[in-house]
């Protein structure tokens, strides 16, 4: 491996250098408390990658206010007491010289437990998520105002907390998609209509973070390149296409954002992300407790339980990504690259270094960012630099680790990567260790052990 | 007159400041292994700061494959003594007792998490209800079985701890030997009551005989079971009459008390007692849809309107009828017995208790549901509140909550608003694990290095 392979080069952002191309990105476990307090154990999670050896992470969603929140348990950052437990993850994050870069999120109407706080989610619309039925509250000029303090007070937090930067969750059918698309934003104020104004409230929480923050910190926005909106329901309108994305870049870089993420789809889940298979035997354990989430769960258990109904339904999922998952969005990507000027990173399965190579020096991207495959290998990186081009055990795309997420601890659930179901289950449960309370060496300890001795 | 409520209650090897003991109520607060959490501390000081005399944990299971619901703190390896000393020592400032209940599910298993498909148990067949499988256990397991509730005592009692309680009642694994209803087995731990009552006398003589004759030793036994309370085709499972010879064996075997619930299962029309909400049942049963053979016959039971509430109504029990439902059989065990009796069911008036202590029905009460709702209940006693102004309504809503949201009192016509409940529930989490004042200061060992 020579010192110019492109993925081990910086990465420079304006105010923010990696040590190399590549960025775990967004991934959550429910691995904090009901309310959005931090533990040790979402410590040990990003701990894991940071040891991997990737140039930043991307954090967990991390809900701007309670009410913005996807499923309970996810680390919020929606008050100044959520800041020391940042601050210590941040600092064991930099002890391995990799970056954290907390993503600052609201769900909007796409809440797939919407636990006890709010019983409905905020959107664009008051027209409920057309997957599972989630409804939600058209928001009011004053909600928006007050959400776009919010994500302003997030950033402060962030930077308060010693991350490197924080990056705007501005896709995959949460809030801000809720409002750029063109398929589900159906106001007729200021904030829908046109792209202009369908772009206004992400311009305004992009400015108002400025002005919180200054200009001298890491600020990155992710995007859905292309919404495909109808990918699913092929009466649904499509959303945004990539020329008005671009646009949406083009005005964004302008309010000061320092580089672009890059996905695709107007939910999450979508086909297309994260691509691959529809895996229907862990659907039906996983997503039974979200039954009393919205008003077609039930319909949709009842599909995920009958054959064949559940086999049509697979192959519609998985038809779109074709059996290309690994750089599905790189073209897109590409169009958004050559638009702005400042660094552009992409997600969508990369694992095979030679892809990510050859994704770089043609100039589809700046650098990559990784889920799946990072969750099979928290050491992808490394094996990488060591000279393999894919890892001897890959990410097979089946999916599992993103239904079982859940009501199980995020990781692998791919029985075939593993020896046993043993061997899985102990991989999978390394993330509780250390507990919160660990051995101390305290008194206690002491007489315990002299006791113990005789 | 001394109150009898607040006169210290001695038993053996352990003295407790009054009658008052907070019975076991777990919540999905910890970490889906088993590891404990400053959540788990903060709930618990809530009733230690409330003044019962003594808390019995929550639903502490001593061996994986016995875990009834992911996120409850375990005591299954060395591992996790660091964390219940803590926990002890907190307690401890608030002159409260900490009782850990050691448990295991056998084949009731709410939610099996990721590591076992099938809980063992007396028999092969699946639970009726629920249709939670099971696998039968051979002689050799129950003895590892018997082997990790010592270990359990012995981490206890390193861990400080000032007592533990074999949890062999309400359907979990020790009910599911001793129920006439449950065992079918033709081997030395079935057939009759002696042989049932087997693999619980082993695993006390095993306790003793790990953790020594001085630590504190208590017994839940499910008094009467009712088996077929909900399905009249079951058998009625043992009667108080079996329970009371059970409850001999139990003294000679070295236990310091008993503590009396009923019902064969958990939950149990008769246990925890009063309505079953529909509503929540709805919401939150559809967790357990993956956990059992039955769950979607009974989930789509649910939500058919009529046949919904008419399952509501046979479940449900008048909330007049739920507070001491338990005290006759309680007074029959006490007769047999000469080690103290604890009394579970609903105890939220001074006077019911009063009386009951008077009458010689029990010893001393212990209390779950009342306490969720009112944690300073034991100080409103001292204050001379016979009840609570807003006591606790029996609606059962805690109790179905506790599988997706935090465990706390949801029934909100107790509070002024909804936003108080929440408010309520969530102040659970505060302290949060990482606060301003305290830095990580139980930074792990190998957290960086690793």
């Amino acid at each position: 491996m020579s010192s110019a392979d492109p993925i081990f080069t910086p990465l420079e952002f304006r105010k923010l250098t990696l040590k190399n191309r590549v960025l775990r990105s967004s991934l959550a476990g429910r691995f904090n408390n009901y309310d959005g307090t931090g533990t040790q154990i979402h410590v040990n999670w990003d701990l894991k990658f940071a040891r991997g050896g990737v140039g930043a992470i991307i954090s967990s969603n991390a809900p701007v206010h309670p009410r913005g929140i996807i499923v309970p348990n996810y680390a919020h950052i929606d008050s100044d007491e959520t800041v020391p437990f940042w601050r210590a993850l941040v600092d064991q994050v930099h002890e391995h010289d990799c970056a954290y870069i907390i993503q600052l999120a609201f769900s909007g109407r796409q809440r797939d437990i919407g636990g006890i706080v709010y019983e409905q989610g905020w959107s664009a619309t008051d027209a409920p998520e057309p997957i599972h039925g989630l409804a939600c509250e058209k928001m009011t000029r004053a909600d928006i105002d007050e959400v776009v303090g919010c994500f302003a007070a997030g950033a402060r937090r962030a930077r308060e907390a010693g991350a490197d930067g924080i990056e705007i969750h501005g896709c995959n059918g949460y809030l801000i998609t809720q409002f750029l698309s063109s398929a589900i934003n159906d106001r007729d104020d200021d904030y829908g209509g046109s792209l202009e104004n369908r772009a206004r409230f992400a311009r305004e929480i992009v400015r108002a973070i400025r002005t919180e923050v200054g200009d001298d910190f890491h600020l990155q926005f992710k995007i859905s390149a292309v919404e495909y909106n109808d990918e699913l329901f092929p009466w649904q309108a499509p959303g945004n296409t990539l020329a008005e994305s671009i646009q949406v870049c083009r005005w964004l870089e302008e309010d000061g954002v320092d580089g672009f993420h890059v996905s695709s789809g107007a939910s999450f889940p979508h086909p297309r992300n994260p691509a691959g298979e529809f895996p229907v035997e862990d659907t039906v354990r996983g997503y039974d407790t979200m039954i009393s989430s919205g008003s077609h769960t039930w319909r949709n258990y009842l599909i995920f339980r009958t054959w064949p109904l559940n086999k049509l339904f697979k192959r519609r999922w998985e038809q779109a990504a074709k059996g290309r998952v690994e750089g599905i969005n790189l073209a897109d990507c590409r169009g958004i690259k050559q638009a702005v000027s400042v660094p552009v990173v992409c997600t969508g399965g990369f694992q095979t270094a030679s892809i990510v190579r050859s994704a770089i020096e043609r100039g589809d991207c700046d650098g990559v960012t990784i889920g799946r495959p990072l969750i099979a290998n928290n050491d992808l990186v490394r094996l990488w630099a060591e000279g393999h081009d894919r890892p001897p055990n890959p990410c097979k795309y089946t999916n599992k680790c993103l239904i079982n997420q859940v009501e199980n601890p995020l990781g692998c659930y791919e029985l075939s990567r593993f020896r046993s179901h043993d061997e899985m289950v102990r991989e999978i449960m390394s993330v509780f260790d250390p507990p919160a309370f660990p051995d101390g060496g305290t008194a206690v300890d002491e007489a315990v052990a002299a006791e113990r001795r005789g | 007159m001394a109150d009898p409520i607040f006169e210290p209650l001695r038993f053996r090897s352990l003295t407790v400041k009054n009658r008052l003991l907070r019975s076991n109520i777990s919540g999905r607060f910890d970490d889906y292994d088993g590891s404990g959490t400053q959540t788990r501390i903060n709930w618990e000081l809530k009733f230690a700061r409330g003044g019962v005399g003594a808390i019995v944990s929550s639903w502490c299971g001593v061996d994986r494959r016995g875990f009834i619901v992911p996120n409850y703190a375990s005591i299954d390896s060395d591992d996790r003594m660091p964390f219940w000393r803590e926990l002890g020592e907190r307690v401890h400032e608030h002159d409260c007792k900490y009782v850990l209940q050691l448990a295991h599910g056998g084949r009731q298993r709410d939610i099996q998490g990721i590591q076992f498909a099938r809980g063992l148990s007396s028999t092969d067949k699946a639970d009726p209800l629920h249709g939670f499988e099971a696998e039968r256990a051979t002689p050799a397991q129950l003895h590892a079985i018997s082997r990790a509730f010592a270990d359990g005592a012995r981490r206890a009692r390193e861990a400080r701890l000032d007592g533990v309680e074999i949890h062999g009642a309400n359907g979990y694994i020790f009910t599911q030997f001793l129920s006439s209803a449950i065992n079918d087995r033709d081997d030395e731990y079935g057939g009759p009551l002696e042989n049932r009552a087997r693999f619980l006398l082993e695993t006390i003589r095993a306790i003793r005989a790990e953790v020594g004759d001085d630590f504190h030793l208590q017994v839940k036994l499910s008094a009467t079971e009712y088996a077929n309370a909900f399905l009249p085709w079951l058998g009625r499972g043992n009667t108080i009459e079996d329970s009371v010879r059970v409850a001999g064996w139990i003294e000679e075997a070295g236990a310091d008390a008993i503590h009396v619930s009923s019902g064969s299962t958990f939950p149990h029309p008769v246990n925890p007692a009063g309505d079953m909400p529909l509503q929540e049942a709805i919401g939150v049963y559809d967790t357990l849809l993956s956990s059992g053979i039955h769950t979607f016959r009974n989930y789509a039971l649910y939500r058919t309107p009529l046949v919904g509430r008419l399952m509501a109504k046979r479940w449900s029990r008048p909330a007049g009828s739920v507070e001491g439902a338990n005290l006759a059989d309680s007074r029959r065990i006490k007769q047999a017995v000469s080690i103290p009796v604890l009394c579970t069911g609903g105890f939220q008036t001074a006077s019911v208790i009063r009386a009951a202590l008077g009458r010689g029905d029990c010893d001393a009460v212990t209390i779950a549901r009342p306490l969720v709702a009112n944690n300073d209940l034991p100080r409103m006693f001292a204050d001379g509140l016979d009840r609570a102004p807003r006591p606790c309504t029996f609606c059962n809503k805690c109790l179905f909550n506790v599988l997706e949201n935090p465990l706390g009192c949801y029934d909100e016509r107790r509070y002024d608003s909804r936003e108080q409940m929440v408010a309520q529930i969530l102040s659970v989490y505060d302290p949060p694990p990482f606060t301003a004042g305290r830095p990580p200061a139980k930074r792990a060992k190998g957290a960086v290095t690793r």
